[in-house]
């Protein structure tokens, strides 16, 4: 085989020389085209007025009309602060909790408690929303509930959190919590294991207790996985946690004021016409901008710190 | 540092990847819930009910006989030589174990029928009640001749979006005559005008079929009458008297366990009794527009001009709610099964219209279980509007049959559909099973069940609301009719057609106001309706009107009198 100069090779060369790691890439490669890009084009469908013989491109252009509902509501602003300020607290306290747990798991000696630990906090991420929504009413709710059977018993007066806007964003972060913090702490406890070996023996050597040793080895190991896990959960940072907030709010009005999000909100103004216009409308409008987020996040991480940027 | 951080990267995307698969499929789960509690509380089901139980009576025989006995083949002269499937499409469970097993029984009788008169045969593609209305609407956006036959509904199927979607295949007169002649004779020129959007008739209605679907208060009458109400319940505060009774009498009991959904009907047949409004159907759920009895061309809703009625109405409900009638946390009540705990003495009250109160009110039907706990027991009906007689009848077209527009063969389907319409064998086995498995006659020519026959063992599952004709009905046995006749015949003696059937609005232009007004609608009445909002009834009805305000409200209501005048002057 010819070499360029400075050992470069040609684009076939690179094909036939990473033959097995390309292979191994192929899957992914074919999902995301056949899944993210080949259905690109309907996008268009925002703009028209979707009939179904004339087809997506058949049909008549109408502008910004599908997005007219959405503006006019006067909700658009409380909704996308509602959706990013949750996305906010999900990424930063699940994060957070998720690194703490990682450690925390990773300083235990025992391994038997530690696999049923693990274990323990892993199990809520495989119970279904729903069957989530269901336990919380029946914890909270005023007749019945376990929560307030316990407050009458103690001689305490009953609690109605259903009608109570104010204390769901903190509910609704812990329930958040509770199910996610097992699942997401995996990264982080498989990128600790990662680290080497010799570091630590080496610190201990030195003489560095088990704080020193979190705080200059684990976590400066840690920071590239985190910014990089941050980085992709901001993209998603404007996309709501439907099945989340659906389904333990459900569709109360008296807790909308807090609880209210972008999805949750169209799914209810949209449910009773069937609009695939709109729906579309507003899956682009928050792609833009968690597009938009994504690129200035990233800038200003390559800014600071070029080797964590993602491009 | 780059091979690892690529790693990480890897694990990451596998991370963000299974979580948005475990999103998604969740969700999707999830959107089934409302519905399904919408479905089991609003018309859609109600209409299950509706079909085991047979609506009043018509002097038929005769007429029916004729019609039916007419020609041998109607259609000697079409070409069926290719032996076709046509697909059925129906709003309902899939049956499965016996169900399955006694529905393809029922099927390859029909079948044979059918064969041997068109060269076809009919298979049924079920849409579940599990959010019905999307898959409903999806199925038929697929286009690819999936579906031939499809049940629909103005009122509460989208037969009037789908057909300007283009989802339904125009009918011309000609096709119809050929190739459902009895229906096309059967079906009167002004009703074939209520089918047409834009001249171009899409549906071909049930208008052979007697049944009303006005809301009301299902209710307990033997307790009105210990709550002191002699002859039952007539007034929104005759309810509030019942009320107050059951809670004390019977402390065991939610008066009326509802799952939060039922707002839009408690208003709207507030406003009705409260006035002689009648509401235009299908331009919003809360159908918020209409005229009056005495005016019916001049579009107002009753929502922004009944300022003093709404007060009143967010009074009561706030004392309602203050009674007990439902429970505390009701907006949040996804497991309620009130219809259920009714049927078994557990709660004291059900919302919903007159063709569940036939099956509720009729001692003879097994699963009311309260007639054999309580010799005493009966149920009495309180309908909306029963104050100031303002009733109006069924739109024809509350069912429907459509073609689909990606049929294969839309003749070959009209003729199956006009077979089972019109033709007595085919008609009785695909609305009531085979005759001795799943119903029989008695002696005064009344249906009833077979010794032994249980709803899972030989139920129907067909749902053919489609074409329901009276002349080849059977009446149940088990129906209470002395109580069902004697309120039909109220109805008969106040009742205005619905008026407005020719009507199809166009919402292009007023769309986004529409859903808008849809949003604050639903928000404000579910506080409003279960009196759960802050403040004063004043208050809240003033900022209700005035978001209704600023949502054009106006506008739309002026959109639709423009419409209005361009049709009916």
């Amino acid at each position: 085989m010819k070499r360029k100069k400075n050992g470069e090779m040609t684009f076939i060369q690179k094909v036939i020389r990473y033959r097995v790691l390309l292979l191994m890439c192929l899957p992914a490669i074919v999902f995301f085209f056949l899944f993210n890009y080949v259905p690109l084009p309907g996008i268009y469908v925002a703009f028209v007025k979707y009939n179904y013989r004339d087809g997506i491109f058949g049909s008549k252009f109408v502008g910004l009309q599908n997005f007219e509902f959405l503006a006019s509501s006067g909700k658009l602003l409380t909704l996308t602060r509602n959706t990013i300020l949750y996305n906010i607290a999900f990424i930063l306290l699940g994060n957070f909790l998720a690194v703490f747990v990682a450690i925390l798991l990773n300083e235990m000696r025992s391994k038997w408690f530690k696999k049923v630990s693990q274990t323990l906090m892993f199990l809520p991420y495989f119970i279904s929303q729903v069957l989530v929504g269901i336990l919380v009413f029946n914890l909270l709710n005023y007749d019945t509930g376990f929560v307030n059977g316990i407050l009458t018993s103690l001689g305490l007066e009953r609690w109605q959190p259903y009608a109570d806007p104010k204390v769901w964003p903190v509910l609704l972060v812990v329930i958040y919590l509770w199910q996610q913090t097992g699942y997401n702490s995996v990264v982080y406890f498989a990128s600790i294991m990662g680290i080497d070996g010799e570091m630590m023996e080496a610190a201990k050597v030195d003489g560095a207790n088990g704080f020193q040793r979190i705080r200059y080895i684990i976590l400066p190991s840690l920071k590239p996985t985190i910014v990089i896990l941050l980085l992709f959960a901001l993209g998603g940072i404007v996309k709501g946690n439907f099945g989340l907030f659906y389904n333990i709010v459900g569709t109360n009005p008296i807790l909308y004021e807090t609880t209210d999000i972008i999805e949750t909100y169209v799914y209810r103004a949209t449910m009773t016409d069937f609009n695939f216009m709109t729906a579309s409308a507003v899956g682009l409008y928050q792609s833009i901008v968690g597009f938009v987020i994504v690129m200035v996040v990233n800038y200003i991480v390559k800014k600071i710190e070029p080797d964590y940027s993602l491009f | 540092m780059k091979k690892k951080l690529l790693a990480v990267l890897l694990a990451a995307t596998m991370v963000v990847g299974l979580a948005a698969c475990g999103g998604g499929s969740d969700s999707s789960t999830s959107d089934s819930t409302p519905t399904e509690d919408t479905s089991s509380s609003d018309d859609a089901s109600a209409t299950d009910d509706a079909a085991t139980d047979d609506a009043a009576a018509t002097d038929d025989s005769a007429a029916g006989d004729d019609t039916t006995a007419s020609s041998d083949d109607p259609w000697a002269d079409v070409d069926t030589s290719e032996h076709v499937k046509i697909v059925y499409m129906t709003t309902g469970d899939a049956p499965s174990g016996d169900k399955l097993a006694n529905y393809e029984a029922v099927m390859e009788q029909l079948n044979a029928i059918l064969t041997e008169k068109v060269n076809a045969e009919l298979e049924t593609n079920f849409i579940s009640w599990t959010d019905y209305l999307s898959n409903y609407n999806l199925t038929l956006a697929r286009m690819d001749g999936t579906v031939d036959l499809v049940g629909t509904a103005s009122d509460w199927l989208d037969a009037w979006p789908n057909s300007k979607n283009g989802a339904f295949l125009e009918l011309s007169e000609d096709m119809l005559k050929t190739y459902a002649p009895q229906t096309w004779a059967t079906v009167p020129a002004e009703n074939w005008e209520l089918c047409k959007y834009n001249g171009e008739i899409y549906l071909i209605p049930e208008d052979n079929y007697a049944q009303w679907t006005n809301h009301g208060y299902i209710y307990r009458l033997d307790w009105a009458r210990e709550a002191g109400l002699a002859d039952g319940v007539h007034s929104w505060e005759d309810l509030t008297t019942y009320w107050k009774y059951v809670r004390e009498a019977y402390p065991d009991i939610t008066p009326w366990d509802s799952d939060g959904t039922h707002y839009a009907q408690m208003v709207s047949g507030w406003i009705g009794s409260h006035s002689t409004f009648v509401p235009i159907d299908g331009i919003n759920a809360g159908a918020m527009w209409g005229g009056t009895k005495e005016d019916l061309y001049t579009v107002y809703s009753p929502y922004v001009t009944e300022t003093d009625s709404l007060v009143e109405y967010a009074k009561m409900m706030k004392e309602w709610d203050e009674i007990g009638v439902w429970k505390t946390d009701v907006l949040n009540n996804t497991a309620s099964t009130n219809r259920d705990d009714f049927k078994i003495g557990k709660t004291a009250a059900d919302q919903h219209h007159t063709q569940t109160w036939t099956g509720l009110c009729s001692p003879k039907d097994p699963s009311n279980k309260i007639y054999e706990d309580d010799p005493d027991a009966e149920v009495g009906f309180f309908y909306f509007g029963e104050e100031t007689k303002n009733v109006v009848a069924l739109s024809i077209t509350h069912g429907a049959m459509a073609i689909s527009a990606g049929s294969a063969n839309p003749e070959r389907a009209l003729m199956v559909y006009d077979l089972l319409r019109n033709d007595p064998d085919c008609y009785k086995l695909f609305n009531y099973g085979i005759e001795g498995v799943s119903w029989e006659m008695n002696e005064e020519g009344l249906r009833q069940q077979p010794e032994g026959y249980t709803d899972e063992k030989a139920g129907m599952v067909t749902n053919f609301w489609w074409g329901r004709n009276d002349d080849l009905e059977i009446k149940s046995a088990q129906t209470n009719w002395d109580a069902v006749d004697k309120l039909y015949a109220e109805y008969d003696g106040i009742k205005i057609e619905y008026p407005y059937g020719q009507f199809v609005p166009e919402v292009d232009s007023i769309q986004a106001k529409i859903q808008n007004i849809n949003e604050i609608h639903t928000n404000y009445m579910k506080q409003i309706s279960f009196g759960k909002y802050s403040g004063t009834a004043e208050e809240i009805v003033a900022e209700y009107q005035q978001k209704l305000k600023d949502a054009g409200i106006d506008d739309v209501t002026a959109e639709l009198q423009a419409q209005f005048d361009a049709l009916y002057k």
